[in-house]
């Protein structure tokens, strides 16, 4: 699960839950994979992000020196942050490890790099 | 000069004749040489060879102890006495003779063999429950059977392919295939026939045939000028009793019985009586091919043609005036009504466990070849991915091995999945996925430019689930964000263009997918697996029309370990519930904030496309 995945997602489906976001992320192993670098492609992504778990997502592999924690104005000329958030969203790969519902709890095992979303019947 | 031109113009016709029987035959001419083989190159049961003529001529000259003509082809063999027998009809008939053909003589040529002959359907016994009385009416019966009927003011109906009908006692309505038993005519069966009846009980008891029966109270009077036909039907199971009686008049015909892939020629003689009881009145179709000349088999067991003149067949039965009950379900009608009622009462407390068991397991188990069989994306799919702008985010929700993920890399592209199985695949292709199911999407709302659904939604047992999943859909998008869902139609043949699901059928493309033809070996195999669903429907047959729209389709598993050949074993049942025209639309009008775009039918989908409204932020 690349960080860009996890700034989507949320347990909102679960009973009860309010809000379900953002999910609290553990990381047991993880990989970087060098993917071409593209600043307008950065660019134009940051507006649908949700901020907030992008910089989570920096705190939780360590990368919260690079990243400001409010969202920037204009990121177009600064070439620099594009590519440290490039590495960020694109390059780190959770290979395990968790996700875990803010409200409730309920822990989402990361497996291979999969996260394992499925609710059963009777959490829903 | 020009008798030279002439030579070598046949002789260039027939060493065609001889390259199509080497093609077609496996056996090679005899170069140089003779043989006792000798094949008649340009005259067959395709160009209304009979044995007799061919007898008839060639035995003028030479001796035969073998003569071999194959169905549909305009060449025949014979195997002479000796070689000179050989040489002397060849001498004779080479270019020459013209054996009853109206236009071109024929062209002989020695083989080194006959060919060996298919298995003829003449051969194999009759279907079970079929007897045939010959001569069950005499001449004169013939005669006075004929004037009671009066068939000469009988209008031709252009609708039953101008074959003139008759109806007695009740009629029989083609458009629903059934008749009223509360409206009698006041033409009732000719009194004339009764004395059949006591005549049909003696010989039943006499010979000890396996049928009950009733004095009929319906007849269809049929008649066939040479050249018409009558397509593969099934008599209505629940319109008459078993069994169904057919006196053939005046001409002798060539009845064909179809059962799934099994095919029985039955020459019915005139004046014989034909019954069909058990599995031949219920579980095997009959239907007499248009054409002037029918392929018979002959006293010496050789086949031969036969000139139709114009025949009158008297089908007698009995109105059954209740639901069928036999034991043949493949072709009841009494049978597929109950399963079409069936439809639409998946319960919901088990909507969830046949999804479980009839869905997911098997993707999980079919997981690698679903993927290796699903490879090239559907083109107006993705037209549809490559109509967004650069760094739009793309979830495709039931992406399976990922297929779509990939065809617009501009897009941040995530893909989810039910299938574990599936997930792993697009692992291996480096593709961001998740695992969920596609009524609870894990995705934060008005977050995603764009979705897809493709093949997904078909699989949810209730129009409640069903609905769910596009209300997702409709949750994750963003305003102005636009959503595809494709599922499977019900309608494989819309704009009379068959979908590729249908065409992949090589049967059906030269065979219309009649209801009666929906039938394979593994049929009955499959039925009883269908008993392990949680929910009781029809086992779909692959590459046909679909008859309900609750459905277990079955995947087949190729490649299966020796022990895993049986049916039962390699194939799985999956759960469909194809769509209606226009259901998928109207889902979509049930959600509120979306609105419809554009809906089509592509690859034997319904599909939609679908935008959410922006005031809904
Ligand atoms: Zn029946």
């Amino acid at each position: 699960m690349k960080l860009s995945t996890y700034n989507f997602l949320t347990s909102k489906a679960i009973k009860g839950v309010k809000v379900g976001y953002p999910l609290k992320l553990t990381i047991a192993k993880k990989d970087v994979v060098e993917t071409e670098f593209n600043p307008t492609f950065i660019e134009r992504l940051l507006p649908k992000l949700d901020w907030n778990t992008v910089y989570l997502a920096a705190q939780t592999v360590d990368l919260a020196d690079d990243i400001p924690q409010e969202q920037p104005a204009a990121v177009a000329d600064n070439e620099e942050l594009l590519q440290r958030l490039h590495h960020l969203l694109l390059e780190i790969d959770v290979l395990e490890g968790q996700l875990e519902c803010p409200e409730t709890g309920r822990v989402f095992p990361i497996t291979d790099g999969i996260p394992n979303m499925l609710l059963n019947e009777d959490e829903v | 000069m020009s008798s030279n031109y002439q030579s070598k113009k046949l002789d260039k016709k027939q060493k065609r004749c001889v390259a199509i029987i080497q093609n077609e035959c496996k056996i090679e001419p005899v170069a140089d040489g003779i043989s006792k083989y000798v094949a008649i190159l340009n005259a067959g049961l395709s160009t209304g060879l009979t044995e007799e003529l061919v007898l008839e001529t060639v035995e003028k000259f030479g001796k035969i102890t073998r003569l071999l003509m194959l169905p549909n082809k305009s060449y025949c063999f014979m195997e002479c006495s000796s070689t000179e027998d050989a040489q002397n009809i060849v001498q004779n008939m080479n270019g020459i003779s013209k054996i009853g053909q109206k236009e071109a003589v024929v062209y002989l040529s020695y083989f080194d063999s006959l060919p060996q002959a298919e298995d003829s359907n003449w051969l194999k016994p009759l279907p079970k429950g079929l007897v045939i009385l010959n001569d069950f009416v005499t001449e004169e019966e013939e005669k006075l059977l004929l004037d009671v009927i009066k068939m000469d003011n009988v209008e031709v109906d252009a609708a039953l392919k101008h074959r003139r009908v008759k109806h007695f006692g009740y009629e029989f309505i083609y458009g629903k295939n059934n008749v009223d038993p509360h409206k009698p005519l006041t033409n009732k069966i000719p009194q004339k026939c009764d004395a059949l009846w006591p005549r049909l009980e003696s010989i039943s008891k006499s010979c000890n045939y396996d049928f009950d029966w009733y004095v009929p109270d319906q007849l269809t009077v049929n008649s066939y000028e040479p050249g018409q036909g009558i397509p593969p039907h099934v008599d209505t199971h629940s319109a008459f009793l078993d069994p169904i009686l057919s006196l053939s008049l005046e001409s002798d015909v060539v009845l064909e019985f179809r059962k799934g892939l099994e095919k029985r020629s039955v020459l019915l003689p005139r004046r014989s009586l034909l019954v069909m009881s058990g599995e031949a009145r219920y579980d095997w179709t009959h239907g007499i091919t248009p054409r002037v000349l029918d392929v018979v088999m002959t006293a010496n067991g050789n086949l031969s043609t036969r000139r139709r003149s114009k025949r009158t067949s008297l089908t007698f039965r009995r109105l059954r005036r209740a639901p069928c009950n036999c034991n043949f379900p493949l072709l009841c009608d009494t049978k597929l009504e109950a399963l079409k009622r069936t439809e639409s009462t998946i319960e919901s407390e088990k909507a969830a466990l046949l999804e479980e068991k009839n869905v997911h397991n098997v993707y999980d188990h079919i997981a690698e070849h679903f993927s290796e069989t699903r490879h090239s994306p559907w083109p107006q799919v993705a037209d549809f991915l490559k109509s967004f702008p650069q760094s739009s985010i793309l979830l495709d929700v039931g992406c399976g091995n990922g297929k779509y993920l990939n065809c617009n890399p501009n897009l941040l592209n995530i893909g989810c999945d039910r299938s574990s199985g599936l997930l792993k695949v697009c692992s291996s292709l480096n593709y961001q996925t998740f695992r969920c199911d596609c009524i609870h999407v894990p995705v934060r709302s008005n977050s995603v430019d764009g979705c897809i659904s493709i093949a997904v939604i078909h699989h949810l047992a209730t129009k409640e689930r069903r609905l769910m999943a596009i209300k997702e859909l409709a949750r994750i998008l963003r305003p102005s964000g636009q959503g595809l869902i494709y599922v499977w139609a019900k309608d494989q043949n819309a704009n009379n263009k068959k979908s590729s699901y249908l065409r992949q059928n090589k049967s059906v493309n030269k065979q219309k997918a009649t209801e009666e033809q929906q039938r394979q070996q593994t049929q009955q195999q499959l039925e009883e697996k269908a008993k392990e669903a949680p929910v009781s429907l029809p086992v779909h047959t692959n590459r046909t029309e679909f008859l309900q729209q609750d459905v277990l389709v079955p995947w087949k598993v190729k490649n299966a370990s020796a022990q895993q050949s049986e049916a039962e074993k390699s194939t799985f049942l999956r759960y469909y519930h194809v769509f209606e025209e226009n259901e998928l639309e109207s889902l979509i009008g049930e959600v509120n904030d979306i609105k419809l775009v554009k809906s089509y039918y592509d690859q034997g989908n319904h599909c939609v496309i679908f935008e959410k409204l922006s005031k809904s932020l």
